[in-house]
């Protein structure tokens, strides 16, 4: 089974909302849940869910989602 | 489970059972003293990175569980830092089917996914026992095994989805080590009066049942085999739930104790 990135979202508190902390490649969906919990176990989750990147639809940029960056400055000679 | 009041401390268990509820612990806690050591060599060499860090959480996981439970027998007149650091091999009462290292990927996979689930349904029958200090304890460290079972299920589904080597791997260790897990519950009726007086809520007949209804739909399901066990008991000795008194690999023993880091020690 092809591998995929999921994304992570999770949450510290009931009245917080879901952020994007971070992303992990798995094979399935099984896989994801159990590397998300254990990748970015820094915190005591209130809630915290994945989905696959692929999921997500561009709205108003042609980027697929997730993958802009901040510029960065060209380096100076 | 009984109604009976709590059992607040080893002192207040009745003298018959004190020293079978101690050997239940020390079982348990050498099990993921050794789990823990064995998970940790696949920090590095997992098949992927994230498969990495879960084998670093497992095995910090199951430290934690065995501090726990080392540190329970010191209310049973145990010194909790001799049973951790200087005890040689043959004292252990882990479970025999993590005396062998886990030397590749598939090894671990069959560790996580049915050795370590066999050691969850030991535990998830002392969640309401009324001896406290398992009552006490037990909640944390079955609420991170449910994620042990998550990964080990997980992986054990996708070698049998990958087939070919992955697949006949995973039936070969399943054949050596399947038949150690089920005989660690004991004959049928052991811990019977310990479930009589509510310390567990299931005897080893149970136990076992319970692990076979958990682990066979999840093996068939991957499609394997469960292997056919011929249970005998006329050499298992109870206290150590174990038939050979070999203990452990001693290089996983001397890594588990600490032996060349305790070198280091000056006080």
């Amino acid at each position: 089974m092809a591998e995929r990135v999921y994304i992570v979202l999770a949450r510290k508190n009931r009245e917080d909302p879901l952020h994007h902390i971070g992303s992990v490649h798995a094979s399935d969906p099984e896989l994801a849940r159990v590397y998300a919990w254990k990748t970015y176990d820094e915190e005591r989750w209130f809630e915290m869910v994945v989905a696959p990147r692929d999921a997500f639809h561009p709205v108003n940029r042609a980027e697929a989602p997730f993958d802009i960056r901040p510029e960065t400055p060209e380096p100076t000679a | 489970m009984s109604e009976a009041p709590e059992i607040a401390a080893a002192a207040d268990l009745a003298d018959e059972l004190r020293p079978s509820v101690r050997n239940l612990i020390l079982s348990l806690a050498d099990s993921k003293r050794i789990l823990g050591i064995l998970y940790a060599e696949w920090v590095l060499g997992a098949p992927e990175l994230e498969a990495n860090i879960a084998a670093s959480s497992l095995s910090q996981d199951e430290w934690g569980h065995s501090r726990v439970l080392y540190a329970m027998l010191k209310d049973f007149g145990d010194e909790p830092d001799q049973l951790e650091h200087e005890r040689e091999p043959d004292a252990y009462q882990n479970i025999e089917a993590l005396d062998g290292r886990l030397t590749t990927w598939p090894e671990f996979v069959v560790a996580n996914a049915i050795i370590d689930t066999a050691l969850t349904v030991q535990l998830e029958a002392l969640a309401a026992s009324r001896f406290a200090p398992f009552r006490q304890r037990m909640q944390k460290q079955l609420e991170e095994e449910r994620f042990h079972e998550a990964h080990g299920s997980a992986w054990l589904r996708r070698m049998g989805r990958a087939g070919g080597q992955a697949r006949s791997a995973v039936q070969d260790t399943l054949g050596q080590r399947y038949p150690a897990v089920l005989h660690w519950f004991g004959p049928d009726d052991f811990y019977a009066a310990e479930k009589d007086e509510g310390i567990c809520d299931a005897t080893g007949g149970e136990l076992r049942a319970r692990f076979v209804e958990r682990t066979a739909p999840l093996l068939q399901g991957a499609g394997f085999d469960v292997p056919k066990v011929d249970l005998e008991f006329s050499s298992w000795d109870p206290a150590a739930r174990r038939t050979n008194r070999d203990g452990p690999d001693p290089e996983a023993v001397a890594r588990a104790r600490g032996d060349k880091n305790r070198a280091f020690l000056m006080d």
